[in-house]
């Protein structure tokens, strides 16, 4: 079996057994509505007719990713360290797949399962949009926006939570994300040195305000690290997707060797 | 103390999970220190002390409250033992408070000591990190034990806790959330009503806690990790 | 501390676990003996009060297990040792079971260190006292396990397959020490492995789907069989309609022992059964065999 069929497999069992947990479907649909309702006037919802779909999508996208990402962190932060917990370690240290195959099924199916609820939260912003605006590309600009908002920053995100618990714990890096989630994406950079507004702000900024065409949050405001907040455009927004996923290969290289000494240890 | 040992066993059995609030100290020290380095003004850093203390320290003990009813691989003989499993688990959630508590109280007295405390005075020290603490932890138990799923709670309390932050304003002005308006010492100051504020949080905290614990005396309401 | 239970039902959402089970137990060594998914552990569950049952009423030493102030009454003469024991990794096995004794209500210090003492020396840990318990193999956890289950000197001992998982010698081990403490209480074992039990128990229950399906003596079990187990010498696959209990390779053929109510081949001769297919005929009554 070649390495890639062995990821594939992995990563097939690995969408499966999260795409059945009932605290993800609860957690994306409790989270979707809480921020539907409380976006206040400047949320996508009332902006006026007329408005282009392009800027309404990125809208609702920028907007799920306020906090969906913290759900799916939560949903992921365990899935390398429960195999020792639940006594799976040895056998799957015995099986000739190797841990970079494993790592990464683990790391793509975690990925797709999470994409898949946020994709689906995204289509229904549009279709309720589109009974309200009666403009059908909003389903076109919703794939756009959920391409270049919600998924380079999922790809983030699914990267630490499944690498970090094994350097941490669980439970402490479910208070360090959050307290990082704020800080790298919400926190004014004005008031205080942060990475909110960068090109590594996995919140979706610079592609939001490239869709947008102004200013989605603090994409490119002046603040710590000048040189990663150039102007948002076209180019920037490549940039920072690039960026971001490139910045999700150091954790995915880490693991195999942080799961071998985890699942060696006695 | 007659049951000195066994609160050292609950202290050990904590692991981890007891370095949460300390972790939540160390992070708002090295983000004053960055802050500092930025070139930050004093207030301002005397503000994201009291950060720490006031959202940070809760925000730890609530996602540690989670661990400690989740996780416990004895949970089944436990369950058949004299000593009541809810008993056993207060004893670890007042572990988990007790050392937040502790932890609290010396960040608090170094920073009056160090001339950088801008909070209520100091008799009111405690009310700053106690009550959204007793709240965050509450609300974390409470979803705890009627979701049954880990990740409910912890999502909940980020959501929470996020939440208030980005829409500070909107708790600050709205008099039917001012009185659960975490974050109101950083946000704010001290108005006048903050013991009010205060006294809500704690009261209501105590409340969500009460009844979580009342859940979990139902064996079927214990959660594990896996089963979310 | 004898047991009664009468019309025990514990269902978990659509399936049903225990189905109307009545039983008696003495006091003295008793097996349980049945299938995986007979119910056993359940049984055991509710026995330990760890699961309230769905309805009927179990009495433990004339206390009523649905209630709460008989639950605390028998868990305060409770020994218990759950089929998968979960220990805490990080301590040594003197530290777990002086945590269990604190737990237990063993307040003093002096009594509860010399009871831990002999308790390790009578399982066999007195070497192993100061390691940690993440570095125990099955057998020594088991150990740990019967010994925290010991400690108060419980009147009712409870304890889900002990033996699973067990090399023989360790096996052979573990339930001499499982008889020895039945003097003067009730230990209630619970397996599917029927020579754990024909080895330590006088009397035994066997469950299946949730019922009893026998109570009485191990020897009365051995009778379920007879006239009907039968030993066949063949060179093919063994022949249709009976259960097949063994299947020995020689060089004159496969030496099958089957039990079935009819002879299954005009080769097959009876024989005396063993408690086994005893076990097997009882629980296959009514089916095929």
């Amino acid at each position: 079996m070649t390495t890639a069929r062995q990821t594939w497999a992995v990563t097939r069992y690995e969408f499966r057994m999260q795409i059945r947990k009932r605290s993800l479907w609860i957690t994306t649909a409790v989270l979707a509505v809480v921020l539907t309702l409380t976006q206040g006037d400047r949320g996508p919802r009332h902006l006026p007719l007329g408005t282009p779909p392009r800027e309404v999508m990125a809208g609702w996208a920028l907007l799920m990713s306020i906090l969906l990402p913290i759900g799916f962190g939560m949903v992921l932060a365990d899935r390398l360290t429960r195999d020792r917990r639940l006594g799976l370690a040895s056998l799957l240290e015995s099986l000739p797949t190797g841990r970079g195959a494993l790592v990464a099924g683990k790391y793509l199916g975690g990925l797709a399962s999470t994409a898949v609820p946020a994709a689906l939260v995204l289509l229904t912003a549009a279709a309720a949009e589109t009974a309200h605006r009666h403009d059908p590309a909003l389903f076109a600009w919703a794939v756009v926006a959920f391409a270049l908002i919600t998924l380079p920053g999922l790809a983030f995100v699914t990267a630490f939570a499944l690498v970090c618990p094994l350097l941490t714990t669980a439970p402490l890096f479910r208070v360090l994300f959050v307290g990082y989630w704020f800080w790298g994406n919400m926190l004014n950079p004005d008031l205080f040195p942060s990475l909110t507004g960068t090109l590594l702000t996995p919140l979706g900024d610079y592609p939001a305000t490239w869709l947008m065409g102004e200013r989605a949050l603090y994409a490119g405001a002046d603040g710590w690290l000048e040189f990663l907040r150039p102007q948002p455009g076209g180019t920037t927004t490549v940039l920072a997707i690039a960026l971001l996923l490139l910045l999700s290969l150091p954790p995915l290289a880490l693991a195999p060797p942080l799961l071998r000494r985890r699942n060696l240890s006695a | 103390m007659k049951h000195l040992p066994l609160w050292r066993h609950e202290l050990r059995r904590a692991g981890w999970t007891a370095c949460s609030p300390a972790a939540a100290l160390a992070a708002t020290l090295a983000l004053t220190a960055a802050a500092a380095a930025f070139g930050t003004a004093r207030p301002q850093l005397e503000r994201i002390l009291l950060t720490g203390l006031e959202a940070l320290i809760p925000l730890s003990a609530g996602m540690a409250a989670v661990a400690v009813v989740s996780r416990d691989p004895s949970r089944e003989l436990q369950l058949t033992l004299p000593t009541p499993y809810t008993t056993t688990l207060g004893r670890r959630l007042a572990v988990l408070g007790g050392l937040s508590a502790a932890l609290s109280i010396a960040f608090s007295a170094a920073l009056a000591l160090g001339g950088w405390w801008n909070g209520p005075g100091l008799p009111y020290a405690p009310l700053v990190w106690a009550a959204p603490l007793l709240w965050l932890t509450g609300l974390a138990l409470l979803v705890a034990a009627l979701g049954r799923s880990v990740v409910l709670a912890t999502t909940t309390v980020a959501a929470v806790w996020l939440g208030e932050q980005l829409f500070a304003t909107s708790f600050a002005t709205t008099p039917g959330l001012r009185p659960f308006f975490l974050f109101m010492t950083t946000r704010i100051g001290v108005p006048t009503d903050w013991d009010a504020n205060r006294a809500a949080l704690t009261t209501s905290g105590a409340l969500l806690a009460a009844l979580a614990l009342i859940l979990l005396r139902r064996p079927e309401r214990l959660l594990t990790e896996e089963e979310t | 501390m004898d047991i009664q239970i009468t019309g025990l039902r514990r269902t978990f959402g659509k399936v049903t676990a225990l189905d109307g089970l009545d039983l008696a137990v003495p006091g003295g060594m008793y097996g349980l003996l049945g299938t995986n998914g007979a119910g056993k552990t359940t049984l055991m569950r509710v026995l330990a009060g760890v699961l309230p049952p769905t309805a009927g009423t179990v009495r433990v030493g004339g206390h009523d297990l649905t209630t709460r102030t008989g639950r605390l009454a028998v868990q305060r003469r409770l020994g218990y040792l759950p089929q998968d024991l979960g220990l805490y990794p990080d301590l040594s096995a003197q530290e777990f079971l002086d945590y269990v004794g604190l737990l237990k209500g063993l307040d003093d210090t002096a009594a509860r260190r010399r009871q831990i003492g002999e308790l390790l020396d009578m399982v066999g840990l007195t070497d192993a006292v100061g390691r940690k318990l993440r570095g125990f193999s099955g057998g020594m956890r088991r150990r740990v396990g019967i010994a925290q289950a010991l400690l108060g000197d419980p009147a009712l001992v409870v304890v889900d397959e002990p033996t699973a998982g067990l090399d023989p010698e360790e096996r052979i081990r573990f339930r001499t020490l499982l008889a020895s403490i039945a003097a003067g209480r009730t230990v209630l074992l619970s397996t599917h492995i029927v020579e754990d039990v024909a080895q330590t128990c006088r009397d035994t229950a066997v469950m299946a789907r949730g019922r009893v399906v026998f109570n009485g003596p191990v020897a009365d079990i051995v009778q379920r069989a007879e006239g009907i187990t039968w030993e066949l010498v063949g060179q093919g696959p063994p022949p249709a309609g009976g259960v097949v209990v063994s299947a020995v390779s020689r060089s004159d053929g496969t030496h099958y022992r089957l039990v079935s109510p009819t002879r299954p081949d005009p080769r097959a001769v009876p024989v005396q059964p063993s408690l086994e297919e005893g076990y097997v005929a009882l629980m296959h009554a009514g089916t095929s065999a």
